[in-house]
């Protein structure tokens, strides 16, 4: 197990070495940042002088050699929009955004799991279908369209939920249910269908006729072994839900991960892009590895050690 | 089953009452809160970003000159209490208020106004008029604590107004002693200023928190202890904070005004905030094209119909515009008025007539970039009706979507002669009007230019060097002629925007200067 898990960690920091060439390179192909932050006004002089102070006028080498020296020390310099440390930034933002990721992935799973093993259990009836109604709905309205709907209705109209912000409890469910919403239908067709085949296996069908309880039968025995393909969907979502959730976190003023990307992005702010990517990079890897050990826990039959 | 229903049932009561809860905590908060769209740099260091942050700069600094809403300099608004210069207009002494202190109790003296001017035109600045100041200035002199002398290379008149609240931050009063003693980083991350609020508290992307100082010489005893800025970018959301009674003071598109104003919220308005002012791109040496003949100039913009973009794109709330590049806040000081001979008519057929005579009758190729900028969320309906009404007159039109930075790029690298971009140049007095042409319509600029007119590049040199209030309001006068005569750009239409208050909000006048809402006055007990 130890020697898988050190495998894993290995090939990540290849990776996350890969992904470092690559996201400087791509971010300095957006163009040059100091046309968002300079003003009309600015002299060449004064380009000249913002490029030195931001270290922008040294070759890439340097630039990118200085960038992985400091990352590897968990600094990653200073955003050139905000004039802060990048690592106080993302010190605000990502306990945000894995908050909202949590809460998000609770709204699914509570959501998911009774509407995908009764779509299970009563396969075919009016249960089954419109469980699949309420989860494809999800995927197929866009989350923009969805934010919006409830911001105006819920929080502006009805007065019921904070529209933005995250401050309190109140403030998660809006944004938690629409990022949720979406992931539903996702965990509840892999649900369904997972329990589908269980519910028709042997060992089902031996513990019913010995006797054990239907709820038991449902919700332990097969349940417990529909899981796999779930909690890895559930897990490369998570990711997800922690790093991109750009449009409900605009919508609903949520000052995560994804929208700082997508600052970092609109502004050229080198640093915060690099910092960014690199941090869900390290995220996605970390999610990963936690789901393959999570399998052996599910099924006792995997096992990683040779 | 039935269980189920039953934890269903319990979560949502729950919420609910949470969110009773919430809404009662917010009701009862002595707390005014700012609603924007956007904070630009997010930046608390008045040199490192400039004017566009002066919302929430100006409550937590003090300027070295003060000024009423309007924008008129003004002894009771600021650090300095009066000011006079030398008779050869090279020395203005600046007498500073005496007994304010910054928010850690160090007394503000003119060691800081030296310190915080020096920095404001230091090499790290990125001010808007950081460049000028600095080829300006020679010498600070501070003869005593409570007094502060500037000493020019060139005579000028324009120093009082460079440093005050009008134009940009330079004019902000820092305190060099914390940040001499924590260094820059510190400063930006924790600033301390002199103004009625103190910092609290930035989450980026998300708010600035600010508390009143007990009483202040700016304010008084404040209304409201605290002042909150909050960072929302769609606007739904924001109006939701305004309806649920979260957000005091909204920024709104022009588009939602009439539906709240239907629901009876005060709406207040920065009336002709920024002109919307479209132009051709020059060339490595200048003017290139067909747009090189003043009459294709003259009729592109015969071509557009003024009053109905301001109605059709704007809702209503912009009015046409008829001077490139003409700052209307700045009319009055300068005795400029606009002639109804100098709007622009919407007249199809003499547009067309003058692209005949110009030898284009069968039109020419325009690109035209797309993009959105900051207070202007319609900039690409924009672009798109520009080049609709082109296409009438026989221009083929090629709209060329790009955000915003790329194509300043082409812009001051000259890479796309001929092509048009536009702007929404914040208004502003006579000498931010000049500091704005000194570098939109003066050769000299070369980068940003966009008259490429000797005649203009004669009289904005003049402007600089003169000293005689009457003489510079000539030369200004005349500038605005020419930039008309001449069809140096498309002024198409003056921007009002809107702000949407609480129904208990009270009286509010946001003033004309630009980026500044003087909101301290709203949470003033004066």
């Amino acid at each position: 197990m130890l020697r898988f898990i050190l495998s894993r960690i290995v090939q990540s920091l290849i990776a996350l070495a890969m992904l470092s060439v690559v996201v400087f390179i791509l971010a300095r192909a957006t163009g040059d940042p100091l046309h968002m932050i300079m003003p009309m006004s600015a002299t060449e002089e004064d380009f000249a002088n913002a490029r030195a102070y931001l270290g922008l006028d040294r070759p890439y080498v340097e630039q990118y050699l200085l960038f992985v020296g400091r990352a590897v020390t968990g600094d990653f310099g200073t955003s050139i929009r905000a004039r802060r440390p990048v690592n106080d930034i993302l010190r605000e933002r990502l306990p945000n955004s894995l908050r909202l990721a949590l809460f998000a992935m609770t709204v699914s799973l509570a959501m998911a799991f009774p509407l995908g093993v009764l779509a299970a259990v009563k396969k075919g009836t009016s249960v089954d279908r419109a469980a699949q109604v309420i989860s494809v709905l999800g995927q197929s309205l866009p989350s923009f369209w969805v934010a919006i709907i409830l911001v105006e209705f819920v929080s502006g109209r009805l007065q019921w939920l904070p529209a933005g912000g995250n401050e309190g409890f109140t403030s998660y469910v809006l944004p938690g249910f629409t990022l949720g919403w979406f992931v539903v239908a996702g965990l509840m067709r892999l649900l369904r269908s997972g329990m589908l085949e269980v519910l028709d296996s042997e060992y089902v069908k031996l513990a019913r006729l010995k006797g054990v309880v239907e709820y038991r039968v449902v919700w332990l025995h097969a349940l417990k072994n529909a899981l796999i393909p779930v909690v890895t969907f559930a897990g490369i979502y998570f990711s997800i839900l922690v790093t991109t959730a750009i449009v409900v976190e605009t919508v609903f003023a949520w000052p995560g991960l994804g929208r700082l990307a997508y600052e970092g992005i609109s502004s050229r702010d080198f640093p915060v892009i690099q910092a960014v990517v690199l941090t869900t990079a390290a995220i996605v890897a970390v999610v990963n590895l936690g789901v393959d050990l999570l399998y052996a826990l599910i099924d006792p039959r995997i096992r990683y050690a040779r | 089953m039935r269980r189920l229903y039953r934890t269903v049932a319990m979560s949502l009561s729950l919420v609910f009452a949470l969110a009773l809860a919430g809404t009662a905590e917010a009701q009862a908060k002595n707390e005014l809160v700012v609603v924007l769209s956007s904070f630009s740099g997010e930046t608390l260091d008045p040199v490192l970003q400039g004017h566009i942050v002066k919302y929430y700069l100006s409550p937590m600094f003090d300027y070295l000159v003060g000024t009423t809403p309007d924008g008129t300099p003004s002894g009771a608004g600021g650090i300095a209490t009066k000011w006079e210069n030398s008779a050869d207009h090279k020395r203005w002494t600046f007498h500073l208020r005496k007994g304010v202190k910054f928010h850690n109790g160090d007394d503000l003296t003119s060691e800081d106004v030296k310190f915080s001017l020096q920095r404001a035109i230091g090499k790290r600045s990125t001010t808007g008029y950081a460049g000028p100041l600095r080829t300006l200035i020679q010498d600070i002199e501070t003869p005593a604590p409570d007094r502060v002398v500037i000493v020019t290379k060139e005579p000028t008149l324009i120093i009082p107004t460079y440093l005050s609240r009008s134009l940009s931050t330079e004019g902000m009063v820092l305190p060099k002693k914390y940040i001499e003693a924590n260094g820059d980083d510190a400063f930006a991350r924790k600033p301390i200023g002199s103004g009625p609020y103190r910092f609290v508290e930035q989450v980026t992307g998300a708010h600035i928190k600010l508390t009143a100082m007990d009483s202040h010489w700016r304010t008084g005893t404040p209304k409201y202890k605290h002042l909150t800025f909050r960072l929302v970018p769609e606007e739904a959301t924001r109006i939701a904070l305004l309806r649920r009674g979260e957000g005091d003071v909204v920024e709104i598109s022009r588009e939602r005004v009439a539906e709240l104003q239907k629901e009876g919220y005060p709406m207040h308005f920065r009336k002709e905030e920024a002109i919307l002012h479209a132009y051709w791109v020059l060339g490595p040496d200048g003017r290139v094209g067909p747009t090189k003949d003043k009459r294709v100039r003259e009729a592109l913009n015969l071509a557009i119909d003024r009053n109905e973009v301001a109605q059709s794109i704007f809702g209503g709330h912009a009015d046409p515009a008829a001077i490139p590049m003409g700052l209307s806040w700045s009319f009055p000081a300068v005795g400029f008025k606009v002639t109804p001979e100098m709007q622009y008519a919407y007249d199809v057929a003499r547009a067309k007539k003058l692209l005949a005579e110009a030898g284009h009758a069968g039109g020419f190729s325009l690109d035209i970039y797309a993009y959105q900028l900051p207070g202007l969320p319609e900039g690409k309906a924009f672009a798109e009706a520009l080049a609709g009404y082109w296409e009438k007159v026989g221009v083929k039109a090629k709209l060329v979507p790009v955000d915003y930075a790329a194509y300043r790029k082409l812009w001051v690298d000259r890479k796309a002669p001929e092509a048009v971009g536009y702007y929404n140049i914040a208004n502003r007095d006579w000498i931010g009007t000049y500091a704005l042409l000194e570098k939109m319509a003066y050769s000299p600029s070369k980068a940003n230019d966009t008259a490429n007119d000797a005649e203009v590049d004669g009289m904005i040199a003049q402007v600089m060097r003169q000293t005689d209030r009457d003489k510079i309001n000539t030369l200004m006068r005349n500038i605005y002629t020419r930039l008309r005569s001449e069809h140096v750009g498309v002024p198409v239409v003056y921007l009002h925007s809107p702000y949407a208050t609480s129904k208990s909000l009270g009286k509010w006048t946001p003033g004309t200067v630009m980026y500044d809402l003087f909101l301290e006055q709203l949470a003033a007990g004066k």
